[in-house]
Parts: structure tokens; C-alpha cells; sequence
């Protein structure tokens, strides 16, 4: 695997104009910021920033990767997601119809590095290019016309568009939704739900910001869509 | 041979979900030695489902965690005859239980009863609308047991959930503000309705300005302290919004944990086994009755456990695979007609509309519950004129509240990119005003959608897996297509809103998908009825060819309902087992002539 270097180092590197931004990178485990991935190569986590971050880039809420999803997607490839647990992975592997499903023969780790090989292949120039050039690579993919030889391409689009998003809305105990920037971005309040004397409280935003499951307090308590809260 | 042969035991239960650990129940206390075999872990709602760690959405809700482990068993799937089935390899459509309390953990609380005429679908229609009415491609049958007959255990079951909701026909008299097209209830629900949100308070409001009936969703989870008749003690629902695919470590959601095992647990007659894996039901030689069950245990033996009685209560789908594994019955073959086990396979159709609001409505969607909502049930079963409509069946129209979690719901305008930007803005634009307006429809069994065993891929065990065939029939088709075109007005006539779209599962054109989950309402496969050609069990849920094996769950319906299918399952759960106990018991033998 080469050199390791540390994950800050790694995508502090990025120079494309939208995944290096104003606001920094973070992530839930800021004590890994010195650690090298658990799975994934600087050149993977690079690839995959650039590509997050043209799922969900930056405006007044951080991007993915300022989200901390690329050491959300790191985590759950290293772990049971990636070796495949959820699946059922008998073969043969012979292909059907989109009503008939996921039937990808890899599991989800080998799927997701080969996918990503082939398309720094295919894109070589990926992430340097601005958001337009990444979207219509992105927009190819997820419709299925892009080659990727022996790879199904829509697939591949579709388990990193849903580790993303996952990352960008999952607990933070995950090492994405950092600072709960999901959550503040709708105003999510989290892990502690108690609504019994509110639920009925017709049109009043709810007051309190986001809490995770390990408690951590929440960001600055902005309430999200420029809502007020009034009275409760 | 097996590795290890046990003592006799009176009954042996496969499975320990509601039928399952009900079953136990009420035959432990007939004095009956009972052992439930049930395949996966021991888990309880006081150690395994507290707040805040089961508030996590990736791993309950995504994950899967309290469900199935298709990694070693699932099933395959096709939507016609001329295609080759293949594995449902990560779950998706529908998500089965596994473990203590099987998916009765992990459920809405949803909780209805059948129409007095659903249960008499084919003479009713045909009493109706003529005897050409129903369209000849459907298999609609009678169930052989009609409303009256299991009012009584309709009403007991929502005892043991605490059933919140508002009778709309107490013993015939018709009462505004509940369903008042449902049968005659002997008895008010248990507990009042739940608290109404702001989307669900809206739709009501337009239906009935309409002239619809609007009346609050019946409800499992509980809104007051609350004692059922087995002695559990279940606690107000917290609205916490972590619901369907959690456990609720709140007390508050009826569980058959919860509202059974813990009544049971300790009961002398009473024996459970945990990661006891049923292969096969053992028949006697003359194939006349089963013997007992064969089952992997927790070392990995296999043992064979004898028995008087054989109830299976694996869940529809995996009930109608052990028959299949186990040459109980007839299989069903779709080139003859002929066999009656897998036939009738059902599922449910739905459609929706979803509503944008203004910046006026603030909906806190996480502010939620599995059985939160307001609906109308004018559309459903036959309580409107089909005459000009060219189908049978329907379904209810709800406006619900189950829940905020941003990973899975993010509703956005039509038109909206998939992601990107302007994805991001109308995700964060909209979160807090939305609404969703669910059609819940019927659906009719055909001759083409059925079970039976898969030629190619097996479980870990080396069995077949079961391989489902299923498409949306046509007649379910332009069902779901009208009634979701009522919902579409009741949307219209919603105040606050700023734009909605509606969509059809069962659209024209598309065909059923296992991937995007719609209910885990599968049914079928071994119905229940009065014909031994068209059912696999008689009107006591026991089978037609082995008189000793009782079945339970949702593969007994015809065809299914539209409605949820826990009341009506659990009604005729207990229909059976005041069958068993009051007459089979005492003598063993067919309780109906073939
Ligand atoms: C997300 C979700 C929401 C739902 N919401 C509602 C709702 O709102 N209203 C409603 O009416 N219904 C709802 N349902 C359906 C409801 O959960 C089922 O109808 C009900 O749980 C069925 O009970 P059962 O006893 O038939 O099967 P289950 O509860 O599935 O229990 C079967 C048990 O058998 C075990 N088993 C299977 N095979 C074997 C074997 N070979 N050996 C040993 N053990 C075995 C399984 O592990 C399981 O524990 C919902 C289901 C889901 C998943
Ligand atoms: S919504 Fe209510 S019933 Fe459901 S899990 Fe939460 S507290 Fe329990």
C-alpha cells in the first residue's frame, strides 16, 4: 500500500476548487486526523472527496467530505457493510432485471475499489475537474453509460451515492455527519426523542439542537430554512 | 438420521413471533407441554432496545440488524414464469423478523380488522354485482370464516396491544369520527386515539369537507398506561420516531415480548429454544400426520424433536418453504392449476401523493409513531359502488407521521435533481414541510403468482430456497391507479399547499421490484378456505392432508386485503387455537370432512 499518510495530509492535498474549501475538513474522530485510512489509499480517499463532494457540495452547510464522509465510507468499507454481511452471495452470478435487483458477484470493499480504479482510469483528470465536468462523469455513471468493463456501472453509482448520503445523515458515532451538519441542514434533533407533550403543537419549530447517540452536544443551535422559534 | 433424538413433547411451535409465542400461550395454560423452536436470538425490549442506541438509523433501519440474515438464507425472485428467478440478495421489498418476537419487534402497530365482506369476497361480489363481475383471471375465494365468527378474537387481540383508536360501529351503532365502515365491534378499543400531528389534522379536515370519513389510524402503540389481559404492563408512546424497523424500548409498542413471552416464560409448560433451526416437519409413514420436526440446534446437531401436534408460525413466506421442503400437501403447479401449496401468493399495492407545504406549516416529521396518522377507508374493500369501475378490491387513503430520519426521508419536489445542489437546497427546503399521503390497496391472486422451490441456489443449510413469482395483476393495477386519483383530490382540496406529485407502484407499464420496500405483508401460499382443491388447511387453519399440523400468519388469506395483515392474522389465530383446545385436543382427528 505505500506510503500512509496521515488522512488530514491526504485530503488537505485536493486542489479542485470545490472539495478545498473555506471551511475545514472534519470528521467525528478528530484523534485519527494523524492516521492513515483504515481501508482506503490517499489516491482512493482523494478520488472519492472530489467525488462526494460533487454529490454534496458545499453552500451554507459543509460539503460531504467536509462532513466527514470520506472517513464514513473508509469505516464502513473496513467493516461488515464492505466484507458483505448484509448480502446473500451465492453463485452463481448470472444478470436479471432491474426489478430483480442488486446482484453485483463482489462484495461491497472489492466492488467499491475496483469501481474506483477503473473510473480514475476512464477520468483520469476526475479530480481536478470543476463540478461541471465531474457531474456529467457522475450523470453518465448513474445512468449506466460509462464502460467500465466487467463492472456494472449504475450499480457502482448507486452504492457510492448511497455511502454518501449515509454518511452525510448517519449518526456521528459513524465518523461522518460531522458536527452534526446533516442534521442542523434540516433540522434533525437526533438520538434523544421525547415528543410526547409537542407532537400535537401544531406549526412551532422544535427548539433544541441535534444530540447523537454518545451525547455529544449540538452545533450552534441554528434553526435551519430560516425559521424562528416561537413560543413553546 | 438425526444426531440426537428428544423426548416427546405435546406441541411443537415453529417460530416465536405473535402466532408463535400466542400459540404457547393459550396451549401452555390447556396443559399442554409446548416447545417453541425459534431460529435466531433471545433479545427483550428492557436490554436491547433502549434510547438513544437503538435511535440509530444505519444500523437498525439500513442495516437491518433486528431483521432476517439473508446472508444465509433469502429467497429468489422473478416477476413471470418465462424469466429465471434469481436471489434477493440484500433485503429490500420486505423486511421478515428473526429472533425473539420474530418481526412483531420491528413492526408499525398498525392495527385493523377485515371488512365483514372481505372475508366473503367471492359471494359477496357476486351477490353484489353478478356472477360475471369478478374477472376471470383471479382466484378470489371465500375464507370459510366470516366476521362474526372471529369478532370475538379480533377484539382480544387488540386487548393484548393495547389498541388505541375510536369504535365507528359499536354493536351496530355507527359512530362519526371512527371508521364507520367497519363491522360491528362488541367493544370500544382499549385505549383513545393517538395525538394528531398538523399534516395528518390537515388531511382530515379536507376529506371531510369532501363528505369522506376521516378517523385516526388504529393504533398498537399505546397512549396510556395500560394493563392487557395476559397481566403486561405497557407505558404511553413517546412519538420518538424511531418505530418501524426498531424495537421500542419505551414499553409503549405492542410486542408479542413484551405482551406474551414475558407472561409465559416462566410457565411450567413452556420451553423455548433459541437458533433451533427447523429443516423439515417429519411425516408418519402413512404421510397421514407429522411425527415431529427436525431442527438444527444452537451446536449445530441435528435433533429431532416428536410431537403430538405441529404448529407452524415461521411467517407466511417461510411456513409455505418448510411445507415445500417437507412434502407437506400438494405443491402447487401453475401449467395444471392443480396443488394447492405456494398458489394464491398476494402482496399489497401502493401508491401515494406527496405534498409540498408552505413555509406556514412546520410538520416536525420526526415527531413520529409506526401508527400515527389519519385516514379514510371509503375506497377499501367493496364500501364503494365498483359497478362502472372494472375492478375488484381497494384500499385505505392515510396521511401518516412515522418519522424524520434524514437518511431515509428526504422528500423533494418533482423535478428536483437526484442529487447535487439543487438537490441539497430542496432537501433542506423542504424537510419540515411535507407530507405523505399513503394508498394502501388489496391484492388479488392469479393464477400466475405463486410459490414453490428454486432449481439453483440453496440456503446454508444446502435446502432449496423458496422462489417467488409475482407481478402486479391487472385488475390491481387500475385499483391503485383510481383510488390514488381520490387521493390526489383530497391533496387538492389540503390547505397550505404548494405543490404535490403523485406515483403508482402498480402504474401501468412497471413491473413489481424487490428492491424499494413497500410491506412486509406477503401473503398466501397456503390459504385457508372450505374447498380442499383451492386451500391447504380447512376453516381451523388445519391442514387438509396432515391433520396434526395447525398453520398461523398471513399465508392462510386468499388474496390479501387492504389492510395491514397482523389483526386479521391474529384473529384467526385465535380462532384456531379455541379449536385445538376446546375440541382437537380432546380428540385428534380432521375437524372438517375433505
Ligand atoms: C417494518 C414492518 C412493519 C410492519 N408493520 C405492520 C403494521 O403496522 N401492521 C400490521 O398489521 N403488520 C405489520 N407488519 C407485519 C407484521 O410484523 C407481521 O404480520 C407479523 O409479525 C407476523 O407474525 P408471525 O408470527 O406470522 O411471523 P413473525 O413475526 O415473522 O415470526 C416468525 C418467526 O419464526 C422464525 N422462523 C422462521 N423460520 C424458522 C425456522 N425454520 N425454524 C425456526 N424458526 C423460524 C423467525 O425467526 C421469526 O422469529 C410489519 C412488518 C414489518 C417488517
Ligand atoms: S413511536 Fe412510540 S411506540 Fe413507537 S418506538 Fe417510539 S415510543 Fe415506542
Amino acid at each position: 500500500m505505500g506510503t500512509l499518510f496521515s488522512r488530514r495530509a491526504v485530503l488537505a492535498g485536493l486542489t479542485s476548487g470545490a472539495a478545498l474549501s473555506t471551511l475545514p475538513i472534519n470528521h467525528a474522530f478528530a484523534a485519527l486526523d494523524d492516521k492513515p485510512f483504515y481501508f482506503l489509499t490517499p489516491d482512493e480517499a482523494r478520488f472519492l472527496a472530489a467525488l462526494c463532494d460533487t454529490l454534496i457540495p458545499e453552500d451554507d452547510f459543509p460539503s460531504a467530505s467536509q462532513a466527514g464522509v470520506v472517513d464514513f465510507i473508509d469505516l464502513q468499507l473496513a467493516g461488515p457493510y464492505g466484507k458483505g454481511q448484509f448480502i446473500y452471495m451465492q453463485p452463481p452470478f448470472p444478470s436479471g432485471t432491474p426489478e430483480q435487483g442488486y446482484q453485483v458477484s463482489l462484495i461491497p470493499a472489492t466492488f467499491i475499489r475496483q469501481g474506483i480504479a477503473a473510473l480514475m482510469e476512464a477520468e483520469t483528470g476526475f479530480v481536478d475537474a470543476d463540478t461541471e465536468a465531474r457531474s456529467s462523469v457522475l450523470t453518465r455513471l448513474s445512468e449506466d453509460d460509462f464502460d467500465l468493463g466487467d463492472l456494472p456501472a449504475k450499480p457502482l453509482f448507486d452504492e457510492l451515492w448511497t455511502l454518501t448520503n449515509q454518511g452525510y445523515f448517519a449518526d456521528p458515532i459513524y465518523g461522518g455527519n460531522e458536527g452534526y451538519a446533516g442534521w442542523e441542514m434540516v433540522g434533525f434533533p437526533g438520538a434523544h426523542a421525547y415528543y410526547l407533550s409537542f407532537v400535537d403543537k401544531h406549526n412551532v419549530p422544535y427548539p433544541q439542537p441535534p444530540t447523537g447517540i454518545n451525547h455529544e452536544p449540538g452545533g450552534d443551535g441554528r434553526i435551519p430554512s430560516g425559521l424562528k422559534p416561537q413560543e413553546v | 438420521m438425526p444426531d440426537k433424538t428428544l423426548p416427546r413433547t405435546d406441541v411443537v411451535i415453529i417460530g416465536g413471533g405473535w402466532t408463535g409465542l400466542t400459540a404457547a400461550y393459550e396451549l401452555a395454560h390447556e396443559g399442554q407441554k409446548c416447545v417453541v423452536l425459534e431460529r435466531g436470538d433471545h433479545r427483550h425490549d428492557a436490554t436491547s432496545f433502549g434510547a438513544p442506541e437503538e435511535h440509530d438509523e444505519l444500523k437498525y433501519a439500513l442495516h437491518h440488524t433486528h431483521m432476517m440474515d439473508v446472508k444465509t438464507s433469502t429467497l429468489t425472485f422473478r416477476n413471470n414464469r418465462s424469466q429465471r428467478a434469481l436471489p434477493m440478495r440484500r433485503l429490500g421489498s420486505f423486511l421478515p423478523g428473526e429472533g425473539l418476537g420474530g418481526a412483531g419487534i420491528h413492526w408499525n402497530g398498525q392495527i385493523w380488522r377485515p371488512l365483514p365482506s372481505d372475508l366473503e369476497m367471492r359471494s359477496h361480489y357476486e351477490s353484489r354485482y353478478g356472477a360475471q363481475f369478478i374477472p376471470e383471471n383471479l382466484n378470489v375465494q371465500d375464507w370459510g370464516v366470516t366476521y362474526e365468527e372471529l369478532e370475538p378474537h379480533l377484539d382480544f387481540f387488540e386487548k393484548i396491544c393495547g389498541a388505541a383508536g375510536y369504535a365507528g360501529n359499536l354493536n351496530g351503532e355507527t359512530r362519526e369520527g371512527g371508521n364507520v365502515f367497519e363491522g360491528p365491534r362488541s367493544d370500544e378499543y382499549p385505549n383513545p386515539p393517538m395525538k394528531q400531528p398538523i399534516r395528518s389534522t390537515l388531511f382530515g379536515e379536507a376529506a371531510a369537507d369532501m363528505g369522506l370519513h376521516p378517523f385516526p389510524l388504529p393504533s398498537a402503540n399505546v397512549t396510556q398506561k395500560y394493563e392487557n389481559p395476559y397481566g403486561a404492563q405497557l407505558h404511553p408512546c413517546t412519538y420518538c420516531g424511531f418505530c418501524e424497523r426498531f424495537g421500542c424500548g419505551y414499553f409503549a409498542k405492542a410486542d408479542p415480548i413484551i405482551c406474551v413471552y414475558d407472561r409465559i416464560k416462566e410457565h411450567e409448560n413452556f420451553e423455548i429454544r433459541f437458533r433451533s433451526t427447523v429443516m423439515r416437519v417429519e411425516k408418519s409413514e402413512d404421510g397421514q400426520t407429522a411425527t415431529g420436526v427436525t431442527y438444527i440446534d444452537s451446536d449445530g446437531l441435528e435433533v429431532f424433536q416428536p410431537a403430538d401436534v405441529v404448529c407452524m408460525n415461521a411467517y407466511a413466506l417461510w411456513n409455505v418453504h418448510l411445507m415445500l421442503v417437507s412434502g407437506l400437501g400438494r405443491p402447487y403447479d401453475p401449467q395444471t392449476g392443480t396443488g394447492t401449496v405456494g398458489r394464491n401468493y398476494a402482496y399489497q399495492t401502493l401508491a401515494g401523493v406527496d405534498v409540498f407545504f408552505d413555509e406556514e406549516i412546520i410538520t416536525n416529521p420526526f415527531m413520529g409513531a409506526g401508527a400515527l396518522g389519519t385516514v379514510i377507508d371509503d375506497y377499501n374493500g367493496d364500501n364503494f359502488d365498483h359497478s362502472e369501475l372494472g375492478f375488484v378490491g381497494g384500499g385505505y387513503v392515510a396521511c401518516n407521521q412515522y418519522h424524520g430520519r434524514p437518511i431515509s426521508y428526504q422528500p423533494t419536489p418533482e423535478g428536483t435533481p437526484p442529487w447535487g445542489a439543487e438537490w441539497k437546497r430542496a432537501v433542506r427546503e423542504n424537510y419540515l414541510h411535507h407530507a405523505g399521503i399513503g394508498v394502501h390497496g388489496s391484492s388479488m391472486a392469479t393464477p400466475d403468482n405463486f410459490l414453490d422451490l428454486d432449481p439453483t441456489w440453496t440456503d446454508s443449510f444446502g435446502r432449496p430456497l423458496l422462489r417467488m413469482t409475482f407481478d402486479f395483476p391487472d385488475n390491481d393495477r387500475r385499483m391503485s391507479n383510481y383510488v390514488m386519483e381520490r387521493a390526489v383530490e383530497i391533496a387538492r382540496n389540503m390547505e397550505h399547499v404548494r405543490s404535490y406529485s403523485s406515483s403508482n407502484r402498480a402504474a401501468e407499464g412497471s413491473g413489481y421490484s424487490i428492491e424499494p420496500y413497500q410491506t412486509t405483508h406477503n401473503t398466501g401460499g397456503a390459504v385457508i378456505g372450505t374447498d380442499p382443491s383451492t386451500s391447504v388447511v380447512n376453516r381451523y387453519g388445519q391442514m387438509w392432508d396432515h391433520h396434526n399440523v395447525f398453520v398461523f400468519g398471513a399465508c392462510l388469506f386468499p388474496q390479501n386485503l387492504g389492510y395491514n395483515p397482523t389483526g386479521p392474522l391474529m384473529g384467526l389465530a385465535y380462532w384456531t387455537l379455541d379449536h385445538l383446545k376446546s375440541d382437537y385436543l380432546a380428540n385428534p382427528r380432521p375437524l372438517m370432512d375433505a
